[in-house]
């Protein structure tokens, strides 16, 4: 591009000779390379612009000149018209005017030396009528003509060569045989295109009037005091006809409509370059795509397998648990079953001895059988607390709306009437509702609540309460009491299955219901904790999923 | 004919227990013990073994174990109630089992109460003496032959 801007205002034919060096051809070929990959693309893509830059700057230079021509070939028949215009007035003036006014003057009706330029003298003639040809050009908004009769010698100092027409005149006078020059000039910066004739060569009859001053007509030596325009020789080229037209406009016109050509042709070449590389990016954009889309089918296979084998063994694993289920309800039947039955016999049999024989039996004998029993009961206990954990593993969760407050009244209720001596005071907050399995979150409330009543059941004043509030914008609730508490280093082993902050002796259980509990409030995405200190008395803080 | 107890029970201590139950809750009825499902049936339908018995005489309540030998407590209650003469006969479960499909289960068969067999013998002697107070003494049998003392 560089190149062109620098040669745009020089010489076509230089342009055309400068560009002709590059590798224009060795780049062409790299069309089709530059089509089939990427790496090839920039170099292909250089070439092809120096080529057709090249192109388009050499076929502008054919246009400038094709046009240039035809202007300069217009300037000359526009000049050409112009002299054969004004050499027949010259012919017209010597070969009709003289004869008439020679005659005229043999017959007597002129004066023979009676001499008027303006009637004889066709250089005169010619330059007013030429005058007259530059008015009416001007008026038609043309520029005027230039055109003299240049002689050395010439008799009006109007006709006067400059030193080049002199330069003319001496180069016909040398070679006779060159009938005419054509040149372009530059005159005041503007170009021209000049032309050069031979006007006349001084002939015999010639003389009579351009010979010797004393032999020529006494009109014209009145007329003409100097020596301009006598003492000519026959054979002599007397006077150079010049005639300049002026080929700025035109050459304007040339400049801009080879211009705009070139300009068309560089925008017509940018825009098939920009449409080559749009196609190629289209067709690079397009291919890529179709390899997203390749790679995202292969992708979305890939997760269809990945999905079936997982379904396989969603499945698979479904059956396993299944059947381990099974297997674990078949065992919790057994141990409900079985395992109770032979505690039953010993129970029972037990109290059938003591029943039986108490009377033969000593005081240590009947305590014996009272610490089977009592084995017998908490072996039994354990076994209940191991089923329902198992249960609330197992068992569906079916979440219903529930009233929290009344569930827990009800078993307040039920934990009085069967400690009838106790002195525990139950606040409930009224009007707690929470979202669960009836049967399991009753069981969960049964836990907390039946801990709490037997934690504080050594306190002065047992104080149980239930409640809810707002921890993190989550809503809580909360089983507190004022009973032993328990040390917090040990609140992570507090919702383990068999762990026991306490003594049997000190406070009955099994160790299996907060399990339980932790269990039930998983299952139904919520959690819970516990605060507590020795002798503080303990709260249990949970919630239900789904809040 | 004379009132008496059918007991299915496949456990020789429980059978000794709820016997003892029985009597020292003054309760003199005869009971019968049947040790598996099929024998039960037999009995009810007076069928092998029982061939000979006379199939009205029936018993003034069943107390049925649900884990039987050869068929399961559940299906002896449908077979009893899917049985003409046996259909209104009362049944009460008497079971260890403490799961709740179980206990749904029995009533959805048509048992008419369910007990539960507590470690704890004298849970165990007070659930006896409020079957027997009910079933032999205060129910008015739909054959005519219960009630009163």
């Amino acid at each position: 591009m560089t190149r062109l801007v620098n040669h745009s205002g020089g010489d076509p034919a230089q342009n055309l000779i400068s560009l002709i060096d590059l590798p224009i051809l060795n780049g062409l070929p790299t069309l089709d390379v530059q089509m089939t990959g990427v790496e090839h693309r920039k170099p292909g893509a250089v070439a092809w612009t120096l080529a057709a830059v090249a192109g388009a700057v050499v076929a502008t230079g054919l246009a400038f000149a094709a046009v240039s021509a035809y202007v300069t070939g217009r300037a000359e028949d526009n000049i050409r018209n112009v002299l054969l215009t004004h050499r027949g007035l010259h012919r017209y003036i010597q070969e009709v005017m003289h004869p008439t006014f020679f005659k005229a003057q043999g017959e007597q009706k002129v004066a023979l030396d009676y001499y008027d330029p303006i009637i004889f003298s066709s250089s005169h003639i010619v330059r007013v009528m030429h005058g007259f040809y530059n008015e009416e050009r001007v008026k038609e908004g043309r520029p005027p003509i230039y055109y003299k009769i240049a002689s050395d010698n010439p008799r009006n100092p109007l006709n006067k060569a400059t030193p080049m027409e002199s330069g003319l005149l001496r180069m016909f006078n040398e070679d006779k045989s060159k009938r005419e020059y054509r040149q372009e000039v530059q005159v005041d910066g503007k170009p021209f295109l000049l032309h050069a004739m031979p006007f006349l060569e001084t002939g015999q009859a010639c003389l009579r009037c351009h010979g010797r001053r004393q032999d020529a007509p006494l009109g014209l030596q009145a007329l003409y005091s100097g020596d301009g325009g006598f003492n000519e020789q026959a054979g002599v080229i007397r006077a150079v006809e010049i005639i300049r037209a002026p080929l700025s406009d035109e050459r304007q016109a040339a400049f801009l409509a080879t211009g705009a050509f070139l300009g068309g042709l560089l925008g017509l070449m940018a825009l098939i370059l920009f449409n080559t590389r749009l196609r190629s990016l289209v067709r690079d954009r397009t291919l890529a795509l179709e390899g997203e889309v390749q790679e995202r089918l292969r992708a979305e296979t890939e997760v269809r397998d990945l999905n079936r084998s997982l379904e396989q063994r969603v499945e698979e694993r479904t059956t396993q648990l299944q059947s381990a289920n099974r297997e674990l309800d078949a065992f919790s039947y057994s141990v409900s079953h079985d395992l109770r039955a032979p505690l039953r016999a010993i129970d029972g049999f037990s109290r059938a001895l003591e029943e039986d024989c108490g009377a033969k039996l000593n005081e240590q004998e009947i305590d014996y059988l009272k610490r089977i029993r009592r084995g017998c009961g908490r072996m039994g206990d354990l076994i209940e607390d191991l089923l329902k954990l198992s249960r609330s593993a197992r068992r569906e969760i079916e979440p219903r709306d529930l009233d929290l407050s009344q569930l827990v009244e009800e078993i307040a209720h039920e934990l009085r009437e069967g400690a009838p001596g106790s002195k525990a005071e139950f606040t409930i907050q009224l009007g707690l509702r929470g979202r669960g399995d009836a049967a399991l979150i009753r069981s969960v409330l049964e836990n907390l609540l039946g801990n709490a009543f037997k934690f504080s059941s050594k306190a002065p004043a047992p104080r149980i309460e239930f409640g809810s509030m707002s921890l993190d914008g989550r809503r809580t609730f909360y089983v507190r009491d004022n009973g032993v508490g328990f040390d917090m280093a040990y609140a992570d082993k507090l919702f383990g299955a068999f762990q026991r902050l306490h003594t049997t002796e000190e406070f009955p259980g099994t160790g299996i219901g907060l399990a339980t509990v932790q269990r039930i409030l998983q299952r139904h995405g919520g959690t819970i904790r516990a605060e507590s200190m020795p002798g503080q008395g303990s709260t249990f803080i949970f919630t239900l999923g789904g809040d | 004919m004379e009132k008496y107890i059918l007991l299915v029970e496949d456990n020789l201590d429980d059978e000794a227990l709820t016997l003892r139950a029985l009597r020292k809750n003054n309760i003199a009825n005869k009971v019968v013990v049947t040790r598996d499902g099929v024998e039960a049936l037999d009995f009810l339908f007076a069928m092998g073994a029982f061939a000979e018995r006379d199939p009205t005489d029936l018993p003034e309540v069943v107390l049925l174990d649900l884990k039987l030998p050869k068929l399961h407590g559940l299906e002896v209650l449908q077979r009893i109630r899917g049985n003409a003469g046996t259909r209104i006969l009362p049944v009460v479960i008497l079971t260890t089992s403490s799961e709740d499909r179980d206990l749904v289960e029995s009533y959805r068969l048509g048992a008419n109460s369910y007990i539960r067999k507590p470690v704890d013998f004298d849970q165990f002697m007070e659930a006896i003496r409020n079957l027997g107070m009910y079933w032999l003494v205060l129910n008015q049998s739909a054959n005519g032959s219960g009630g009163g003392r």
